[in-house]
């Protein structure tokens, strides 16, 4: 044996680096460059801030010899494992190398996966899965769903204390959608990202419809149809952006407040369109992206889930600087109604937020509930009540501005007094009120109206006497229901000036398990 | 290629815009939907032919009631 000598090791452990850098082989990664697609590692670089990236466990390999595995299998495992800065603050990350038996998750590749989410939790800072893998491993048996299920149980040990950001960058079929479905967010790359549970050819098998892998679970049926795809990518650089943008909103963990930026965006700002944006004639709808744009820091609003249940607007926005969730209503799409999609949205949405210290601004034009019997068979009332608990739930500070309607329960659900709202604002027009004046008044005056000379003008008369006393925010005010009734020119300044008076919001200890929310 | 378009809600048509054989632009407002008091513009999808509508004025639509095939 000869001796061993620096240079000599030093040599043995580039050649072995080698071999993992390298993957799947020159051949398959020119293949995947010729796709448009870039490799786990072009990846991970274009995430992390240059040269920040420190590789983990890169020579850990399939320690499975059966079914050709002693000659297919390479250094690393299929999945690029660390830790780098992004934006100069930690996070952890892993990437599945697809050039490498597909991506499939075998024993070492789970076991890297799982490593490095614990290193996530230990240290609470982010964790991006960059996925793109076949599935599990069949080469190796049923030794690989250890991995899988132990991603499940730290996805979900993690869940509220670090964000958990996936990218579906290739096809993710059967139980490798779970670990994603189980992080705060999911991005897809438009035409070459599909997540299902079963494939077409299963379904063709069972129960013989025919469909493509795209139609089933594209981009566009996860972001548009099942809610799942909170943002649509259309290439790999695209996504990295996006995980880079959507970091710079978040705090590092739940014990951290999200990051501040100087802001150029004079708080004092007076937003003189409002009035023509928001028209005065409640029969009209408009854009509530108008407004958010209007109040909001310019160019500073990451809509999550633009494409899904559109009747509500969820997303992260800067006022004065500081990160803020905005749950607003959408008065152009089913007339700015909640339905069950919508509520799930929103719920989500707001649990997301209260989790990491993001303080939540509510702008309400809400008609009610969507009604009919598909809603009702929809299960509205626990899609609905997921709302309600959410919003209660919330610790975070909350304020809440209505704008024109608030109409209903479904105002209830949109945080208002008695749901433990910090600061309930209102324009000069809102409408604070039970029902619709028409319909509240042929309750009431049912057999008045019937018995009358002129029913008409009896029930006319009546509405305006109703309408002066309820249909505005003045009365909600005398009975401190609204705390400050704004000018909307000032609608920047006053929600401004409220997240400053709450900065400090004491919120309290959870001092129970979880609660049990409505699912 | 031809494209159909859904209603996005259930209410009435008070207002339609075009009719079959015109021609559309994306973006352009096809018809008025009165729903919770509240009148709801439906845009076209795409650029083309409206080469058959399924609707009229006063009709009371379901969700995903077909409105126009588009090509």
């Amino acid at each position: 044996m000869t001796a061993k000598t620096h240079q000599k090791e030093l040599e043995r452990l580039k050649s072995l680096q080698h071999r993992a850098f390298m993957g799947g082989g020159e051949k398959a990664i020119d293949s995947r460059h010729s796709k448009g697609k870039l490799t786990a590692r072009e990846r991970i670089d274009l995430l992390f801030d240059p040269g920040s990236f420190v590789e983990l466990n890169d020579l850990a390999e399939s320690q499975c010899m059966d079914f050709g595995m002693d000659k297919r299998k390479v250094p690393g495992d299929g999945v690029v494992i660390g830790y780098g800065t992004i934006n100069g603050r930690i996070v952890f990350a892993y990437a599945q190398d697809a050039t490498v038996l597909g991506g499939s998750v075998g024993t070492i590749h789970g076991q890297k996966i799982c490593r490095i989410m614990d290193e996530a939790l230990k240290v609470k800072a982010p964790l991006i899965g960059l996925n793109d893998s076949g599935g599990g491993r069949l080469h190796e048996g049923f030794f690989a769903s250890k991995g899988v299920a132990g991603m499940f149980l730290r996805n979900t040990a993690g869940s509220g204390v670090i964000p958990q950001i996936s990218c579906i960058m290739g096809p993710c079929a059967g139980v490798s959608v779970y670990s994603p479905a189980l992080t705060d967010f999911i991005i897809m790359v438009d035409k070459q990202s599909q997540m299902v549970i079963t494939g077409p050819k299963v379904i063709k098998d069972v129960t013989g419809e025919t469909v493509t892998l795209e139609e089933l679970g594209g981009a566009h049926v996860h972001s548009t149809i099942t809610g799942q795809a909170h943002f649509v990518a259309k290439t790999d650089q695209d996504s990295i952006e996006m995980i880079r943008n959507l970091l710079s909103f978040l705090p590092s963990n739940h014990e951290e407040m999200p990051p501040t930026y100087a802001c150029t965006d004079d708080p004092e700002r007076k937003n003189e369109t409002l009035t023509e944006i928001v028209p005065a004639e409640f029969r009209r709808g408009y854009d509530m992206r108008q407004v958010i744009a209007e109040i909001t820091d310019k160019n500073e609003f990451l809509e999550i889930l633009p494409k899904f249940a559109k009747n509500i607007i969820t997303g992260l926005a800067r006022f004065n600087g500081n990160t803020v969730g905005i749950v607003g209503n959408q008065p152009c799409v089913k007339a700015g109604c909640l339905d069950y999609n919508s509520s799930d949205k929103a719920a989500r949405f707001i649990r997301f937020c209260d989790c990491f210290n993001i303080p939540l601004v509510n702008l309400v034009d809400v008609p009610g509930y969507f009604p009919g019997v598909k809603q009702e068979y929809a299960g509205i009332i626990r899609h609905g009540a997921k709302m309600l608990y959410a919003y209660a739930e919330a610790t975070v500070p909350k304020i809440t501005l209505a704008l024109r309607k608030e109409y209903g329960g479904a105002v209830m659900a949109m945080c208002c007094a008695g749901m433990g709202v910090d600061l309930m604002l209102a324009w000069p027009i809102a409408q604070l009120v039970v029902i619709d004046t028409t319909a509240a008044i042929n309750i009431i005056y049912r057999k008045e109206i019937q018995n009358a000379d002129d029913p008409e003008s009896f029930r006319k008369q009546k509405i305006e006497e109703y309408d002066y006393k309820y249909s505005n925010p003045f009365h909600a005010a005398s009975n401190m229901l609204v705390d400050r009734i704004i000018e909307p020119s000032e609608t920047r300044t006053q929600i401004i000036k409220g997240l400053e008076m709450l900065k400090n919001k004491k919120r309290p200890e959870p001092f129970r398990r979880h609660g049990n929310i409505p699912l | 290629m031809s494209e159909k378009m859904l209603s996005p809600l259930s209410g009435k048509i008070i207002k339609l815009n075009t009719e079959s054989g015109a021609s559309v632009k994306e973006g352009d407002e096809i018809l008025l939907i009165e729903s919770m008091k509240m009148e709801t513009p439906i845009f076209a999808p795409c650029t083309g032919i409206v080469s058959s509508i399924n609707v009229k004025e006063g009709d009371n639509l379901e969700d995903d009631d077909l409105i126009a095939i588009f090509e």
